[in-house]
């Protein structure tokens, strides 16, 4: 069915990118250069799973799911440690164009990207022969999926419990016309010279992933990565402070029940 | 007064505690590693306990997962000469919150004349057996095995499906038709 597959732009979105995206140090939706959007996270959104999370950083809106640990699939050899398989689908109805039936390249990307981050934080010694799986849905692409994935996958994995080194916390940065902005959204990455995302173990800045993209010289990528790990830790108590939330509500609940 | 942590937070110094559950050493600190209460421990008269020890207990339930040297509870879904195929219950005391299939090949049903031992004679489909896990077995199954007194079948239903009665370790009886089945029975302790 070829003409099913074409893709269709969804009416009610602008049809014209806006060609200026900073005026006078303010940004299109009000902020100023190094400024987050509303950044809103829970844990334990889906009562199915062994733990969840949902994130929404402006428009960009994200749930995780962790199931598992469980017996890996037949299909996938043996191996000595746990592992984590991550899964990014993009909903159809999250990008300007509506996304195409099966895994499209950009999920794949995903995908692989939020894995890496989240590897290396997870101890993966505590659930041998294991697999957690983490499946994240986009529910809306607002800009910097991949941090806000990464992010939300790191608290989904504490709220099932799982034994983490660090939770993972990751930003993403975009140079229009020389200035670097903090947490961009669609409209600004797509007018940009060059992005990056960051991805790192709060406690020991450790980076767990790196992603950059155009042409960076050298000092804008100090600049850009120093941005970007201001940008982390100021997320990192945010994200602390969701998992205390959740822990206080969890205990507050099962004295209610005892009571 | 309890404190919240979460994973990566510093909770002490490497060199004045010891790491508890819930914690690793990175560097020179111990850093959590759920989302829990944190406790500490006073350090005991032992001599592995001259440090106080800092622990994390958790909020919300523990994934359980079976390792090598585990005790664990498990049904039997289907039998052929070489195997007992059975499907993880319980790790320890605690249950499994998913579906973990094992295996007890014939040769670690007994700990004896391990050559003369017969499946359908140690285990039917539905029998709950304690056993041990002797290894993490291969991409499908753990391998278990009962070759210790106290391990094999703890509850069986005879043909008639009524719930039978230890004889000895290989008999069972049913106490309403009083027919005798094999098994490979578990000695539970009194």
């Amino acid at each position: 069915m070829a003409g099913q597959r074409e893709a269709q732009s969804v009416p009610w979105f602008a049809d014209e990118r806006p060609a200026e995206v900073i005026a006078d140090g303010v940004r299109l939706d009000g902020r100023s250069l190094e400024e987050f959007r509303n950044v809103f996270l829970k844990t334990g959104v889906i009562s199915q799973a062994s733990g969840s999370a949902y994130a929404e950083f402006g428009h960009t809106k994200v749930m995780v799911g962790v199931y598992g640990p469980r017996q890996s699939e037949r299909r996938v050899e043996y191996s000595e440690q746990g592992r984590i398989n991550v899964d990014v689908k993009l909903a159809s109805f999250a990008t300007r164009q509506r996304g195409i039936f099966g895994q499209s390249p950009e999920e794949r990307e995903l995908s692989a990207g939020v894995q890496a981050a989240l590897e290396a934080a997870a101890d993966l010694a505590s659930f041998p022969k294991a697999s957690a799986d983490v499946y994240v849905l986009v529910l809306e692409a607002g800009g910097g999926e991949l941090g806000v994935a990464a992010t939300a996958a790191a608290l989904a994995l504490a709220d099932a419990g799982i034994e983490l080194f660090d939770i993972v916390v990751a930003c993403s940065v975009s140079r229009v016309d020389g200035c670097l902005l903090l947490d961009p959204s669609t409209d600004e990455s797509f007018r940009e010279q060059g992005g990056l995302v960051l991805a790192l173990l709060p406690t020991s800045n450790e980076v767990t992933q790196l992603v950059s993209r155009g042409r960076w010289s050298g000092s804008q990528l100090r600049e850009g990565l120093e941005l970007a790990m201001g940008g982390c830790a100021q997320l990192e108590s945010a994200a602390r402070q969701c998992l205390k939330d959740a822990a206080v509500a969890a205990a507050a609940k099962q004295r209610h029940r005892c009571s | 007064m309890t404190e919240i942590v979460t994973p990566g937070e510093r909770l002490a110094l490497s060199a004045e505690y010891d790491a508890g559950t819930g914690t690793c050493v990175k560097d020179t600190f111990i850093c959590a590693t759920l989302v829990g209460i944190k406790r500490v421990l006073p350090a005991g008269q032992a001599e592995a306990e001259q440090r106080p020890r800092v622990e994390v207990v958790r909020s919300g339930v523990e994934p359980v997962v079976p390792r090598a040297g585990d005790t664990v509870t498990a049904r039997v879904v289907r039998i052929n000469p070489r195997l007992a195929a059975v499907d993880i219950l319980c790790v320890g005391p605690k249950p499994v919150q998913q579906r973990y299939s094992g295996v007890i090949r014939v040769q670690d049903v007994r700990a004896t004349e391990i050559d003369k031992v017969k499946i359908e004679a140690s285990f039917r489909p539905g029998d709950v057996v304690r056993a041990e896990v002797l290894s993490l077995g291969d991409a499908r199954s753990y391998h278990l095995t009962t070759a210790q007194n106290q391990l094999g079948v703890v509850y069986a239903r005879s043909a008639a499906g009524v719930p039978m009665v230890p004889l000895s370790w290989q008999e069972m009886q049913c106490p309403t038709t009083k027919a005798v089945e094999n098994r490979k029975v578990a000695k539970l302790d009194a």
